[in-house]
């Protein structure tokens, strides 16, 4: 395919690294949040760490095996799915005089807590919301590019080392996730009230 | 089920480093138990529906 020259594929590559690393940055600093805060993550949390981390893996694909529509679609997929998790914890949250015990309208707003604690003035599951949305709204301006579709000449992987070193954080990352959710979930489904589910762990 | 959703992540992220192209497949598998976790979580009959 004709190179554009303004996207080439080792561009987009490290366009894919960099979005890649912000995804995992959210991640860590999603860790910070929980245990600065001792607030384990509830189920809908957990969802949206699930598509963070399957859209580092969409670009993850991109650095280590070239630009593909494929790995965009993972990408786009993923986000999408992200996106509607977040909506529906948003939107659970919405009204403060929902009960959402009872599934009726109340007068007090103390009734419909928002879930954690907010950073700079939003809660987390709004930050998905604008979180996914950027990630679709950047794949949608990438694909203006077909340039970055171009075969990669064999002997010019300028990126070989930090695309090894980008699935190997990515791969630390996707096990760190594993751990914790099995020590907070068991093999069984996520407690909604954020509690880890071993006893040695509860105190 | 969670748990085994990112495990599929975590074996995704092994293939993609020994860089075999259909390592998305467990990507697209945790996602779907991702959307049977979801669709679990949500009471459609209190609760969705009262709202919608």
């Amino acid at each position: 395919m004709k190179d554009d020259g303004i996207l080439s594929p080792d561009v987009a590559r490290v366009l894919n690294l960099l979005g890649l690393l912000a995804m995992i940055g959210v991640l860590a600093g999603a860790y910070v949040y929980q245990f600065t805060y001792r607030e384990l993550p509830c189920t809908l949390c957990q969802l949206q760490r699930l598509a963070m981390v399957a859209v580092a893996f969409g670009a993850a694909m991109n650095v280590t095996l070239g630009p593909h529509p494929r790995h965009y679609g993972v990408i786009l997929v993923s986000a999408v799915f992200g996106a509607a998790i977040s909506f529906r914890q948003s939107l659970l949250h919405i009204n403060p005089f929902f009960n959402t015990d009872t599934g009726q309208p109340t007068l007090l707003d103390t009734s419909n807590p928002p879930f954690g604690q907010p950073v700079w003035g939003l809660h987390l599951y709004v930050w998905g919301i604008v979180l996914f949305s950027a990630v679709i709204l950047a794949v949608g301006i990438a694909q203006l590019f077909r340039g970055q579709y171009a075969a990669v000449v064999p002997g010019r992987d300028r990126l070989g080392r930090f695309a090894v070193i980008a699935v190997a954080i990515l791969f630390v990352t996707a096990s760190a996730e594993t751990v914790t959710t099995f020590l907070e979930c068991g093999l069984a489904d996520c407690p909604n009230d954020g509690s880890w589910n071993w006893w040695f762990l509860r105190g | 089920m969670m748990t085994i959703a990112f495990a599929l992540l975590a074996v995704a992220s092994l293939l993609l480093w020994l860089r075999l192209r259909w390592s998305w497949v467990l990507v697209f598998a945790a996602l779907i138990l991702g959307i049977v976790i979801f669709v679990q979580d949500v009471d459609f009959a209190t609760n969705l529906g009262i709202q919608l």
